[in-house]
């Protein structure tokens, strides 16, 4: 599903020039659960950025299904983005003005999804995550475990063949974190690719195979199932 | 989509109240100020509306050259009326002669009214379209009939039948009336024009009428015509320009050109500057015009500022979005939609606005604008203008929000960059330098208008009214009546005029004197005046004395002013004549009695004008100017005077006018220019503090965790103050630096178009610069103040 092949980022400051990815190099077949590790500031999260199609590479190869998105300009980006890509935050991102409802709508309605098909799709995801008690409350109602469980709600409704997760247990106790897990493990189950970023080898553990990152560079890369 | 983004877009304006308060009140005062300056430039506009031929009906001026200066008017002789009718009839499809309005008693049974009209020929219905509600369609065409405007019919008849009744005029004539027409409405020439009487009438009732009919010098007439389909106003203009000149060899010294003043510009483009149109009103709505734009600006720029200031507070929705797949061009449209529905919430409160003062502005204005609810277009313009300030307010803000990089917003490392408020600070100097020229534009206007209040007018015009005696049955009663207002005890003095002290009503040529030069081409403001003129007006004799009855030989006197003696070149002018240069049937000559300081006449921001004011022998008085004893209220003394005036001429209606309101008349114009500034400065400076207010407390919640640091430390709450209130003060002082500049030579140039006028002084810059810096500063301590003495700790907590 994807390969990348000797990818570069680089961010300057009027200073010093930093690089943030070292010619980093591999795959992701469909399916696959990964998790990438490696201390602060190895290049896990721009590297989760250029995966999300978010942010440019500096040099090196992109491919996704096949096809080179490096130089994708913005339109297309979003457009590859919005029907294939859910991104799972560690501070959950949720639009504070909009109710667990409309945000989980939100990605339906850039598709251009009917009103009551979205309605449908959403009460659906709303069920399978158990927030739909909850959906006419704003984030700031909710507890932490709730607004991750409402994005990846808001990740998932689309149907995306690749969730990207940034940390997602981050800001939770484990108790909240184990039942996000759960939730991506049971995605990843359903057909869900999904590269996952984390400082917890807890977590990792969930996944099939962890990458660990230094410097912009892979180091190992341990295959657990 | 479009539902959730107001939906987001209203949640944000319940959220932020105070923002949402500045933003829509702001934007609704700037669009209320600009509806009703539209409203106004659309009233001011339309004039002359009300006539469907208005593209082709004009009036035909004349500009005379006179010591190389060229005058423009709208006077002309009655010969030129057969001229065109006899070489130039195919051009015109009307051609109407008419007198000057004047105003006239109008008698029917015990009812008397005093109403103003003219005398106009044949054409002058059809011409005009005047909506005729009973009577025949032409009433001018019996010689002793009289058209009647519907409220004047209803004032003289009630609700009985006008048509064919008998109408006594003036005490002399008895008309009927032919024909009633609907009035015609404000905000159109003509719309005083209660009654018209025919022209072959008029002509008839003075003998100096009669003998006009061959005078191409006297310029007493007023010509309206209407040209052809087939031809065009320049056309006309170009074939009739030389038709006086090259009928009259007396006057073709003067160089008369003619020329078609299409009826469009009577009332905007009237002024003419050495006969070149030189505008008129025009300026007025060009001028509010540019401050309505300038308003509605302002009241943007608090929105462009403030959606930009707490851009990082929607830095996150934005990362949000685009990283579940929003594009650049979905997210400006969202926050156009956002801006959209602000500034149509703003437009109804703008509407409410525009309703609830509608009738002060009309005031204000004297205007008579009546809110345009069943005007299609308006409405139409109405969403033109929503839709156009929602762009000009949103449009920045709807591009720098979308640009945030999602990366660095949901990594939390987002942070504005080092020179994000430059636009800001940039956009608060523009506000401040706009509201500081208008405070001085405004300033510099009101000066103008009492400079010229204070300027001497030469005569005591307190306690001094005119009675209009213009009709023949008050010939020969001057004496009389002038005895008997003195013995009634209401009147300490009286003269009569043959004009108002108000206005000059005659202009004359045609003289000699010892000295003259050989090309001299005098041009004399002319009135005829009684005895007791220098005492009835309190007027100071320089030279020589005013009229006496002890002296016989003063029916052929003459006094001139100051100015006269200056411009006709007099040394010692006193006991020299003035002669007619007609050597054929010459007039007596006149005889300079006595010098008296100017008055001012005319237009109080010009030079007076050279005035002779001959004795007037043959009865010409048109005003009793009475001089009101001062030992009595007013009241008791026009009680007087009425009761001899009703004693003397029973059947004629007691009009009078105080002659010190006359001329208060004559600021009008510019009185009303200054209130109108007034307000919308006021309203500047108040949009441009509320989005100063809403800066000052974004910067004051931005530096809540700075101020707590410094706080800790030791910082006492001046420095504090200093800390936050510096940079807003730098803004405004840069601002007073672009606009003192600015609105000096901006003002400079507009008081250009008086003679005389007020210096633009630094006073003028010192409190406009002074006032801003108060404001500024009160506006801004209150928040610094505010944040610097909130507790530390908790600011320290909001981390």
């Amino acid at each position: 599903m994807i390969q990348i092949k000797d990818l570069e980022k680089f961010y300057k400051t009027e200073e010093v020039q930093t690089i943030a990815l070292n010619k980093l190099s591999f795959d992701v077949k469909e399916g696959e659960f990964v998790a990438i590790m490696g201390p602060s500031g190895c290049g896990k999260s721009t590297l989760l950025n250029i995966l999300g199609l978010l942010d440019d590479p500096d040099g090196g190869s992109f491919m996704f299904n096949g096809t080179e998105v490096a130089g994708y300009n913005e339109r297309k980006r979003s457009e590859l983005r919005k029907h294939n890509i859910g991104f799972v935050f560690q501070s959950f991102n949720l639009i504070d003005e909009l109710t667990v409802f409309e945000n989980v709508e939100l990605p339906l309605i850039y598709t251009g999804v009917k009103p009551a098909e979205r309605k449908k799709q959403v009460e659906a995801v709303l069920e399978k995550m158990q927030i739909m008690h909850r959906r006419n409350h704003f984030p700031q109602q909710l507890s932490g475990g709730q607004q991750q469980r409402v994005a990846v709600a808001r990740a998932v409704v689309n149907k995306p063949k690749l969730i990207l997760a940034d940390e997602p247990t981050g800001n939770l106790d484990s108790t909240n974190g184990n039942e996000v897990m759960d939730l991506l493990i049971d995605l990843n189950e359903a057909g869900t690719t999904i590269i996952m970023v984390t400082h917890s080898e807890h977590d990792a553990k969930y996944s099939h195979r962890i990458i660990r990152m230094l410097d912009g560079q892979k180091v190992t890369e341990n295959i657990l199932a | 989509m479009l539902k959730n983004y107001f939906k987001i877009a209203f949640r944000n304006l319940i959220k932020n109240k105070v923002y949402s308060f500045i933003n829509i009140s702001g934007l609704a005062v700037g669009m209320a100020a600009t509806i009703m300056i539209g409203l106004w430039v659309t009233d001011e506009l339309n004039f002359n509306n009300h006539f469907k031929d208005k593209g082709s009906i004009a009036q035909v001026f004349q500009s005379q050259t006179m010591n190389a200066n060229v005058n423009t008017s709208p006077a002309v002789p009655r010969p030129l009326e057969f001229a065109l009718r006899q070489d130039h009839t195919d051009n015109f499809k009307h051609i109407v002669m008419s007198s000057w309005e004047q105003p006239r008693y109008l008698k029917f049974g015990e009812t008397n009214i005093y109403i103003t009209g003219n005398a106009m020929q044949e054409g002058a219905t059809a011409m005009l379209d005047l909506d005729i509600i009973s009577g025949v369609k032409d009433g001018l065409k019996e010689k002793n009939s009289i058209m009647l405007s519907e409220s004047a019919a209803k004032s003289l008849f009630g609700n009985e039948t006008a048509l064919g009744k008998i109408v006594k005029v003036n005490n002399e004539d008895d008309l009927i009336v032919s024909s009633v027409y609907k009035d015609i409405p404000t905000n159109n020439s003509f719309s005083d024009m209660e009654y018209i009487i025919p022209w072959k009438h008029y002509v008839t009732t003075q003998p100096w009428l009669e003998l006009s009919k061959d005078a191409w010098g006297n310029n007493s007439f007023q010509l309206f015509v209407q040209i052809n389909e087939n031809t065009t106003m320049d056309v006309v203009t170009s074939k009739i320009s030389d038709v006086k000149k090259n009928a009259s060899s007396e006057t073709a010294q003067f160089n008369p050109q003619l020329f078609l003043l299409p009826m469009k510009d009577w009332y905007l483009r009237s002024e003419f500057e050495n006969g070149v149109q030189s505008g008129g009103r025009i300026e007025n709505v060009w001028l509010f015009g540019i401050i309505g734009l300038f308003i509605l600006l302002l009241a943007c720029i608090n929105f462009v500022n403030l959606s930009t200031a707490r851009s990082e507070k929607r830095a996150t929705e934005v990362g949000i979005r685009k990283s579940i797949g929003s594009q650049r061009s979905q997210l400006i449209f969202q926050f156009l939609s956002e801006s959209f529905l602000i500034v149509f919430l703003s437009f109804i409160v703008a509407l409410g606005l525009v309703l609830l003062f509608l009738n002060g502005f009309n005031n204000l204005a004297s205007k008579a604008i009546v809110f345009p609810w069943e005007n299609l277009q308006f409405w139409l313009i109405s969403l033109a203008f929503v839709i156009i300030t929602a762009f000009l307010a949103g449009s920045y803000p709807a591009i720098y929000l979308s640009s945030f990089n999602p990366v660095a917003v949901l990594k939390g490392t987002f942070k504005s960059g080092r020179y994000s408020s430059l636009p800001r600070k940039i956009l608060v100097v523009a506000q401040f330098t706009v509201s500081v020229a208008l405070i001085i534009g405004t300033l510099v206007v009101m000066n103008q208008i009492q400079f010229s209040k204070d300027r001497p007018v030469g005569y005591d015009k307190e306690g001094l009214i005119q009675i209009p005696v213009m009709s023949n049955e008050f010939i020969g009663k001057k004496d009389v009546m002038r005895n008997q207002f003195i013995a009634s005890g209401g009147a300490l003095e009286m003269t009569g005029t043959s004009g108002p002290m108000t206005n000059v009503w005659s202009n004359r040529s045609g003289y000699t004197w010892d000295g003259k030069p050989a090309d001299f081409q005098e041009d004399l403001a002319y009135t005829s005046v009684s005895y007791e003129f220098v005492e009835t007006l309190g007027l100071k004799v320089t030279a020589g004395r005013g009229f006496s009855r002890e002296f016989a030989s003063d029916s052929n006197a003459v006094l001139l002013n100051e100015t006269a003696v200056k411009y006709m070149g007099l040394i010692d002018p006193i006991g020299k004549f003035i002669r007619d240069s007609d050597t054929e049937d010459p007039s007596p000559p006149l005889k300079i009695v006595g010098v008296v300081e100017d008055m001012i006449i005319q237009s109080p921001y010009s030079p007076v004008k050279q005035a002779m004011y001959v004795f007037d022998s043959e009865d010409n008085t048109a005003f009793y100017n009475v001089r009101l004893n001062p030992e009595k209220s007013t009241s008791e003394n026009l009680a007087l005077i009425e009761g001899v005036f009703k004693k003397n001429f029973p059947n004629t209606p007691f009009d009078y006018q105080f002659v010190d309101e006359e001329y208060g008349a004559k600021f009008e114009s510019e009185e009303r220019v200054a209130s109108l500034a007034r307000v919308f400065t006021v309203l500047a400076i108040f949009i441009s503090c509320l989005g100063l207010f809403g800066l000052a407390s974004f910067v004051a919640e931005q530096r809540t965790k700075e101020i707590g640091v410094r706080k800790v430390l030791g910082a006492s709450i001046s420095q504090l103050w200093l800390l936050l209130s510096k940079d807003f003060i730098t803004l405004v002082v840069i601002a007073l630096l672009i606009a003192s500049p600015l609105a000096y030579y901006i003002m400079g140039q507009w008081l250009q178009k008086f003679s005389y006028r007020t210096t633009v002084s630094w006073d003028v810059f010192a409190i406009a610069c002074f006032g801003a810096l108060i404001i500024t500063l009160i506006i801004v301590s209150f928040q610094a103040i505010k944040a610097a003495t909130s507790n530390p700790v908790k600011a320290l907590r909001t981390e």
